[in-house]
């Protein structure tokens, strides 16, 4: 930094007077909020400033004369300029446009330009909003009503139409940020999660589930409660049902994109009691076909 | 950042009555909700800009008037030349 006279332009013998005038007029000019597209003004500013911070005070400039500080021993603390906020978003309460305004009555293409951009930040549509929304697997097949509630304490309703996929986008028009003047608000992006279910296996349209019986309703065939994603349903175990039969429950599968719906497909699996059963041991043992070697067929 | 009026009175280095002044000057305008305001750091800048004005230059209050409004104006100049000059805003491409 220069010597803080030079700075401001005056002979070390001015008065306190002559040095806030010396300053004034140089601030004026060079102030960066009066400055806005200068940017050498502000370097010139903060040494003007700085100068003045040392000179302006009686007793900091007595001690800089008597060479007890130096130049830099009065800089003030910097805080940011206006001008550094106010072009860069726009909206904001301060924003005046009237500087243009006749520009934009002409025909010319420039005043065409400045119209479209006018028209385009006062009619600006708002951001659309982004959400994540889990949901069960049966809500997921069969569609249901959320409440979405939203980080600012308002809420969603949100309709989940029946057949839904894990990771679908659903738009909620008109539902996201606000925009300005006829812009409307923008859209709400629901991502949608589909829990996975325990029971359930979605595949394409259809969807599988694998479900235990006993060595007896195997055996002698049986009706049993059978759960859907709309419910549970009776269905028939015919006699002589083994691990791997699979019956087909028509139109209990998710909604199809051409009409109607997949089907549930219901893979059984004969499980034995837990443990060791004397009973059964001593009938199958008894048990005519004992010789039976399921292998016989080439399984093996 | 946006901060409560006591915040604000603090980092722009205002006393209340000041800051009533120049809100009713409409020379800082808080965002205002139903039970508060709230300032930014874009008002903080501002307010050093007016207190500069007042303390430093010597302007009285009907020439912040005058400064203000041309400053204003010359920032809508500045963000539509801005504009301009990097094509179409966002939303129109």
């Amino acid at each position: 930094m220069t010597n803080p006279y030079e700075v401001l332009g005056v002979p070390p013998t001015a008065s306190s007077a002559d040095i806030q005038k010396a300053y004034r007029k140089l601030a004026k000019k060079l102030h960066p909020d009066l400055n806005p597209g200068d940017k050498a003004a502000e370097e010139k500013f903060k040494q003007v400033a700085g100068a003045y911070g040392l000179l302006g005070d009686a007793e900091k400039r007595k001690r800089f004369d008597d060479g007890e500080i130096d130049e830099t021993g009065a800089e003030r603390p910097q805080h940011k300029f206006y001008r550094d906020f106010a072009t860069s978003d726009e909206g904001h309460p301060y924003a005046d446009n009237s500087g243009y305004a006749d520009f934009m009555d002409s025909d010319d293409a420039f005043a065409e330009l400045l119209r479209r951009n006018e028209r385009a930040r006062a009619n600006r549509r708002g951001h659309d909003l982004h959400y994540r929304l889990p949901i069960d697997f049966g809500d997921s097949i069969t569609g249901a009503n959320k409440h979405l509630t939203l980080p600012d304490g308002s809420a969603l309703d949100v309709t989940i139409p029946p057949g839904l996929l894990d990771g679908q986008i659903l738009r909620l028009r008109g539902k996201g940020a606000p925009g300005s003047g006829t812009g409307g608000h923008g859209d709400a992006l629901i991502e949608v999660e589909v829990m996975p279910d325990p029971r359930f296996t979605r595949e394409g349209d259809d969807i599988s589930l694998e479900l235990p019986i006993s060595l007896s309703e195997a055996v002698l065939g049986t009706k049993i409660r059978v759960p859907t994603p709309t419910g549970a349903v009776t269905m028939t175990v015919p006699k002589g049902s083994n691990t791997g039969t699979t019956m087909r429950l028509r139109g209990k599968g998710a909604p199809r994109r051409e009409g109607g719906h997949g089907d549930e497909f219901v893979r059984l699996k004969v499980v034995l009691p837990k443990g060791p059963d004397p009973e059964l041991e001593d009938f199958v043992s008894r048990w005519g076909r004992k010789a039976f070697n399921p292998r016989e067929d080439g399984a093996s | 950042m946006t901060m409560t009026r006591q915040q604000f009175l603090t980092n722009a280095d205002l006393d209340v009555k000041t800051l009533e002044f120049w809100i009713e000057q409409h020379w800082l305008i808080p965002t205002e909700t139903t039970t508060e305001m709230s300032f930014s750091d874009k008002d903080v800048a501002r307010a050093h800009f007016i207190r500069d004005l007042k303390g430093d230059f010597g302007v009285n209050d009907e020439g912040i008037d005058v400064i203000l409004h041309l400053v204003d104006q010359l920032h809508g100049l500045r963000r539509a030349l801005a504009e301009l000059t990097r094509g179409m805003p966002e939303s129109s491409r």
